[in-house]
């Protein structure tokens, strides 16, 4: 989504060094599986062929199949090669708690956890999730009941707008995960990756301090 | 506080008692659904073509390439559609003023051409999927002219600079005449006559874009002649209007939806260019459209607060009176005069003479417009930087001289209570000024340095018109009908809990319905910290009306229902409504690396009543780190030789994380003036005016040396102690 931003806003000599997410997405996802074909050549043959053929029919887009569980669930997808994780997630598999903030790797909101591990769903190709395990925020209830850091978040009042919070949850889950018995500053640093800009990181870090059953300085009202 | 006041503001059933939102369930699970989290049958993508140059005329523009790829439905232009984007242009910054809309000469279309700044829009399209509608905008060809452009405030005043408009880059106001804001108040020439000194000094402020965690977006399709419009906005009221009224439509041909919305944080009460984008993509597509901004997009095609240069005068006598002011300033307005550009802070001192010209100048920067307390850190940094300094010339505390010099009820000038003073020192009492404070600035051995700086605020609490609906069945159920949206503070909550309370029934008991014109009364919108203070009063008038009617007639019975509504639009008979504060900010600043780390924040501040504990908590500690933010981080740069914004998103502006925040310690004074709902004051915005003053005269403490510009970077301190 970031073609737009290149073509539209950045001058012409900002043009050939702005990389946007998607093109460095795929420059390095073709890297990956096709060695020797450089990102660049590629990209670019892509854009000539469709800028001299414009009244014909678009080329099929590539698609690949891949199974990945997605909150418990395995799940059989094509997907095409091109779609972020996020877009597998938000448009396709109808999971719309991980937000786009940025769409390129500054903010945090699309955080989900792929082997337990906090990765930015923006900055994530689907493709890669193949054989993989998802977890989203709508993966934090199990049996119907919110997880111990969601009633934290609620009780502690963690969101404002609440628009970072899902991607706030995801980074504390897998913190707590691994360090159940974190310090204040152990949160803030799992947490470095999810902005807010209510600035209500005061009462994100009492949530999952709350949650692990330790308190922050400050957190009672 | 006298133990009678303290009484007098103990928590009620509900009100003042801590309360967890009442979607906060929503909040934390995903389900809450944002703008973009909608989906409806048959929806098109959209995305907008922005202009690369900060100046430049369009000589041509051929859309042909595009509309012949296949999934483009619409592609629309500046020759396709001229649509007034009757709120992005306001003469004389007028908001709410629909004449002042229709007498400006310095219109702002959907599609401008010439195009004034760098991101404006161009062109947009609609199409089945993103890829096909981010395909197409390559597609779209422009010959363009450049423009002389120009971006410093100063030099865009000057004989010979690039024009932006033909009457010149002076803002206009609402008679259309070039003209600065502020004015005269006693007489300052007497003023500096009667100083023994006067000093003088050159402030700066950055832009500093609002920036909230969700890209602005607009969802839209048309029922027969009526438009239905999903959009983030902090005000669907006044959305509806603009809307309506850009289109040539009647308010109720426009429905409003916001349910959730990703921060505000100001200037979102009423329409967006997008909206109209989306409107407009929708018509000619005969389809629901969505406009995404990405956050570029968002990041310069929408607003930031006013930079500004501001040259400071002020006279002092040897005891330590101040006895004139006078302030000559520049707000960056960018292209388009959408606020007024003002500057607040001179209005907390005492000194009656006082002579402020703030000139709103035109650039071909971004947009200027409202970010949390429009006019307020960055008029508050400057003054309040000066007066801390001029205590230290004369050899006084500068907590001594704030209550020397800060505005205190007066014979002329009443307020409906006044607890500055008290604000001031219970701060000093909590945040151990006396042994924190350095009465020898940059005193400190070693390179790592620590000093304290405080600052005082007023900030306007006015009470005014708004409605609410109220609703009770026979199983005495009560629903609450309020147009707000509930941007973060938690106003969906606060309404139901004004309700429970004046009801005296549980919170349980009440459902609100919120954020759609087409099922709620106006409301005033989430701008100016007015929500709780003037719909909030309406919910508490329409609850009295609703017990009446039971009182009279019983409950009802059956499938009857009662239902009052009210629109009480209270006044405080002259006096001054406002809450206050005071900020007190320890730094540690390293001389060597010119990094600063707050090491401790208090903020008392007087809200009036206290109606939820914990979000009100969280809207001082949040914005006081917003500011945090403003004094240390955030600017938008341009490089001068070409025009082009260098920092837009969130690395370049140096957003604050996690690892960048202290503890921010908050007290509230509570009171009760009798007015608003049980007393309740301005919150939202008020945490944020102190930060920038505080932060930087903490850093003068710390280091002994002054800095006059926003953001204090690490380069600047190096630069500053060189």
């Amino acid at each position: 989504m970031d073609r737009k931003d290149k073509k539209g806003t950045a001058s012409v000599s900002d043009a050939a060094t702005e990389l946007s997410r998607r093109d460095f997405l795929e420059g390095t996802g073709a890297a990956l599986v096709v060695a020797g074909t450089t990102p660049a050549i590629a990209s670019a043959e892509g854009r000539a062929a469709t800028a001299t053929t414009p009244a014909q029919q678009a080329p099929p887009v590539p698609t690949t199949a891949i199974t990945l569980t997605v909150n418990g669930t395995r799940r059989s997808v094509q997907v095409e090669d091109r779609w972020t994780l996020n877009e597998l997630l938000r448009d396709h598999l109808g999971l719309t708690g991980s937000k786009i903030g940025c769409d390129r790797g500054e903010c945090g909101a699309c955080t989900v956890l792929l082997d337990g591990v906090p990765a930015y769903s923006c900055s994530t190709l689907a493709v890669w999730a193949d054989g993989r395990s998802v977890q989203t925020v709508e993966g934090l209830e199990s049996d119907g009941e919110i997880s111990v850091l969601q009633q934290a978040f609620m009780d502690h009042n963690a969101p404002q707008c609440g628009f970072c919070t899902p991607g706030q949850l995801m980074s504390a889950t897998a913190l707590l995960e691994r360090n159940p018995s974190p310090s204040a500053q152990q949160v803030r640093q799992a947490l470095a990756g999810n902005l807010c800009r209510c600035s209500n990181y005061n009462a994100i870090v009492e949530a999952v301090m709350a949650a692990a059953g330790t308190s922050a300085p400050g957190g009672s009202i | 506080m006298s133990p009678q006041q303290e009484a007098q503001i103990r928590p009620m059933d509900t009100v003042g008692r801590d309360t967890p939102r009442i979607d906060a369930y929503e909040r934390v699970t995903g389900r809450a659904e944002y703008t973009r989290d909608i989906t409806v049958p048959g929806m098109l993508y959209a995305r907008v073509l922005r202009s690369p140059h900060p100046h430049a005329r369009i000589r041509s523009i051929d859309t042909s390439r595009a509309e012949a790829l296949p999934g483009v439905r619409a592609v629309i232009t500046h020759e396709t559609h001229q649509i007034v984007y009757g709120s992005g242009s306001i003469a004389g910054g007028r908001q709410y003023s629909d004449a002042a809309k229709d007498i400006t000469v310095h219109k702002r279309y959907m599609f401008d051409n010439p195009v004034k700044h760098v991101g404006q829009p161009v062109a947009a399209v609609a199409a089945t999927d993103r890829y096909i509608a981010e395909e197409a905008l390559e597609l779209i060809d422009i010959d363009w002219e450049e423009l002389p452009f120009v971006l410093d405030v100063e030099e865009a005043l000057q004989p010979d600079a690039p024009r932006i408009w033909p009457e010149g880059n002076l803002g206009l106001d609402a008679r259309n005449e070039p003209r600065a804001s502020g004015g005269v108040s006693g007489d300052p020439e007497a003023g500096f006559g009667a100083a023994d000194r006067v000093f003088t000094d050159r402030y700066t402020t950055a832009f500093v874009q609002d920036a909230q965690m969700e890209p602005r977006s607009a969802l839209a399709w048309w029922e027969g002649d009526k438009l239905v419009l999903h959009t983030p906005t902090q005000g669907i009221s006044n959305c509806r209007h603009d809307n309506a009224k850009d289109l040539g439509l009647e308010d109720h041909q426009v429905q409003v939806i916001c349910k959730y919305m990703g921060g505000g944080f100001g200037d979102k009460n009423g329409s967006y260019y997008f909206d109209l984008i989306a409107a407009t993509l929708s018509k000619e597509a005969d389809a629901p459209v969505l406009v995404e901004l990405t956050r570029k997009d968002d990041w310069l095609g929408t607003h930031g607060r006013w930079h500004t240069v501001q040259d400071l005068e002020v006279g002092v006598t040897a005891d330590g009176t101040v006895t004139a002011i006078r302030l000559q300033a520049h707000s960056g307005m960018g292209p388009y005069l959408r606020r007024s550009g003002g500057l607040s802070g001179i209005n907390a001192y005492a000194c009656p003479n006082v002579e402020r010209t703030i000139y709103p100048v035109h650039t071909n920067r971004m947009v200027s417009g409202n970010f949390r307390g429009p006019s307020e850190p960055q008029g508050y940094f400057p003054i309040q930087s000066m007066m801390d300094g001029i205590a230290y010339e004369l050899g006084m505390d500068p907590v001594d001289f704030a209550l020397k010099n800060m505005l205190r009820p007066t014979d002329q000038i009443r307020f409906t209570n006044y607890t500055l003073d008290e604000c001031i020192e219970r701060g000093r009492d909590l945040f151990d000024w006396s042994s924190r404070w350095r009465p020898q600035p940059g005193s400190d051995p070693g390179p790592i340095k620590r000093g304290s700086g405080m600052s005082f605020m007023m900030f306007r609490a006015g009470i005014g018109a708004s409605s609410a609906v109220l609703r009770v069945d026979a199983e005495g159920q009560y629903t609450l009908f309020v147009g707000v949206t509930d941007i973060g503070p938690g106003a969906k909550t606060t309404m139901a809990m004004l309700a429970a309370e004046e009801l005296g029934v549980p919170l349980g008991r009440v459902d609100v319905v919120w954020g759609d014109t087409d099922r709620c009364p106006y409301s005033v919108g989430e701008s100016g910290s007015r929500t709780t203070m003037m719909t909030g009063f309406a919910v508490i008038e329409a609850a009295r009306d609703l017990k009446g009617q039971m009182a009279a007639r019983g409950m009802p019975r059956g499938d009857d229902v009662l239902i009052a509504s009210a629109t009480p639009n209270p006044n405080t008979a002259g006096m001054r409504r406002m809450c206050f504060a005071a900020h007190f900010v320890e730094v540690e600043a390293d001389v060597q690396l010119g990094h600063v780390r707050v090491t401790k924040y208090v903020a008392v501040h007087e809200s009036g009543r206290i109606l939820n504990p914990r979000p009100a908590r969280d809207q001082i500690r949040g914005a006081a780190i917003q500011g945090i933010g403003q004094a240390l981080h955030e600017e938008l740069l341009y490089d001068p030789r070409n025009g082009q914004p260098l920092t837009a998103g969130y690395y370049g502006a140096r957003h604050v994380t996690h690892l960048d925040v202290p503890e921010v310690e908050v007290t509230f004074v509570q009171t009760d003036d009798g007015y608003g709902p049980y007393g309740a004051k301005t919150v939202g915005e008020a945490g944020i005016i102190l930060g920038p003053s505080a932060v930087a005269n903490a850093i003068y403490n710390a280091i002994g040396v002054r800095m006059k510009s926003l953001p204090i970077t690490r380069q600047r301190i190096l630069e500053a102690l060189a």
